[in-house]
């Protein structure tokens, strides 16, 4: 088997090197378990299709895994995660035509196809931060954290937990969307590195900021079943929910991005600055992240396609004006 | 929610949370076929959003006092294609008539559209949840701009798919498929925002 080298698919990598050893930190030895069992299935998935299509097995593979493994809540039956990125894989990128083709980021695909599927342990069944029964070993000491109750609901839908506890990661959630801190690093590394495009990523940051204070500034409620709920304050939103795990390393994938114009980029991520902000405070979910990045992937081919079109339309009038 | 503010509701929730092609999956047919360019599915979408907007309310005054009046209302499968293709017809020849441009770029997709199980689909919608005449224009005009949406992304995902390599079996609508199952569940993310009913 041979699998092709990509040096930008390894920086991502690096970067998220942290990011599992913290998830094992977190959430104990159980989340090697997860690594490997989605990595050998996504692996196997590529191989068996690589080889009756005639595609490449490339490292893409290895940073589509890893990224769908640390969006997955702790508890986590191992099977569903096999599913998961088995669809992932085999629909969402190598039917396309392999590495380079796939119009949805397959590591997203995956997660909206078991979120959607198995509601309840992708929702409902999150385990407390191991940080919670003392400093060390905390998770390194355990296969899975017990520090809480198994429903031990994320700070997204608490909104209790502390901005230091936010950004340090010591809460519940999934494996790798805790650590606040640890996401900033690993993602201002890939955009120093120019994996991941700084535009796209501020672009994000910034309209998620400005819609969700605009929210927060009018004290919107909004009417759920347990009665009235508030918006919470910018800061806390940013730092709770997987948000800044997808902006720094979910949307900035090379290949599902509006990435031939710059102006494609902003526009690219501050529509789903915005959808994340819209989905999480109107709709049923939770979370509006992975819907958001489903939508913006949706939409990123006409975009690149409408600012070509509209170029190429200034071009010419230019060179008509020109002559005349 | 005030009675006042329900044709604006409905406008919104039949373009997102609603959406007649990405959650009740009609108006397929041509929506895989036309979707290839950009270009002609604007002018599909355009015609649809037109049909759509206009047929609905024009179907709910033939429901209202037409069919109830004298108890057809078993009827209203066929009449509402009659009404349906009998307008468009209309449409069409008038187009052709007076205005060149607008044929050309709207006009040709007249047809095509006449048997559109969405444009029926959302007539019967539109009698099954008891609308008004100002809330069936609105969820009409919703409908069609969610359709020109969903298909003009669609053909922007189809033109960047042009060189790639798809596996034999899949090429075409199959692919076209795939992707508007993915669509749609990019869609289920609106979910909740604003109930349909």
């Amino acid at each position: 088997m041979k699998i092709q080298k990509q040096q930008a698919m390894r920086t991502v990598l690096y970067a998220l090197a942290p990011l599992c050893l913290a998830a094992i930190y977190f959430f104990g030895w159980r989340f090697i378990a997860t690594l490997v069992v989605v990595g050998a299935t996504g692996l196997l998935c590529e191989w068996l299709m690589a080889r009756r299509y005639g595609f490449k097995i490339t490292e893409s593979l290895f940073v589509s895994c890893t990224l769908f493994a640390l969006s997955l809540p702790p508890t986590i039956p191992l099977w569903i995660a096999a599913v998961g990125i088995a669809f992932g894989i085999i629909f969402g990128k190598m039917i396309f035509g392999g590495f380079g083709r796939n119009i949805f980021n397959p590591a997203i695909t995956a997660r909206a196809f078991i979120y959607i599927s198995f509601g309840v342990p992708m929702t409902a069944a999150f385990v407390g931060n191991a940080t919670q029964g003392g400093w060390f070993p905390a998770g390194f000491g355990s296969w899975m954290s017990q520090a809480d109750s198994v429903s031990a609901a994320t700070p997204l839908v608490t909104g209790d937990a502390s901005l230091f506890e936010l950004f340090l990661g010591l809460t519940s959630g999934s494996f790798g969307e805790t650590s606040a801190i640890l996401i900033l690093l690993g993602g201002l590394y890939i955009m120093f590195k120019k994996a991941a495009n700084w535009k796209i990523v501020v672009a994000s940051l910034t309209s998620f900021l400005l819609l969700q204070s605009i929210f927060w500034a009018t004290g919107l409620q909004i009417a759920t079943e347990s009665g009235l709920k508030g918006v919470s304050d910018p800061l806390t939103a940013l730092l709770s929910g997987s948000f800044l795990f997808a902006a720094f390393f979910m949307i900035t994938d090379p290949v599902s991005s509006s990435q031939t114009t710059n102006a494609g980029r902003w526009i690219y991520g501050a529509f789903f600055g915005i959808l994340t902000v819209l989905i999480r405070t109107f709709s049923t979910w939770d979370e509006g992240v992975t819907f958001a990045i489903l939508l913006a992937n949706m939409f990123a081919p006409l975009l690149d396609t409408l600012i070509k079109g509209a170029k190429a339309k200034k071009k010419l009038k230019k060179a008509e004006g020109g002559k005349a | 929610m005030t009675d006042s503010l329900l044709p604006f509701s409905v406008f919104f929730a039949s373009i997102f949370t609603g959406n007649i092609l990405l959650t009740n999956y009609l108006g397929m047919c041509s929506f895989l076929s036309v979707s290839k360019e950009l270009k002609t599915s604007t002018g599909l979408g355009m015609a649809v959003i037109f049909v759509m907007a206009t047929t609905t309310p024009l179907n709910w005054i033939v429901y209202q006092y037409l069919l109830i009046p004298f108890g057809l209302e078993y009827l209203r499968f066929i009449v509402f294609i009659i009404v349906i293709a009998a307008f468009v017809q209309l449409t069409e020849m008038t187009l052709e008539r007076y205005s060149e441009p607008l044929y050309q770029s709207l006009g040709i997709f007249l047809p095509l559209i006449t048997v559109n199980c969405a444009i029926l689909g959302v007539s019967l919608f539109m009698v099954i949840r008891e609308y008004t005449l100002l809330t069936s224009f609105f969820f009409g005009l919703g409908s069609g701009i969610g359709w020109f949406i969903a298909i003009i992304a669609m053909a922007g995902i189809r033109q960047k798919l042009k060189n790639a390599k798809i596996p034999p079996g899949l090429e075409g609508p199959g692919i076209a498929l795939v992707i508007a199952g993915f669509m749609a569940m990019a869609f289920m993310g609106f979910s909740g925002m604003i109930a349909l009913s």
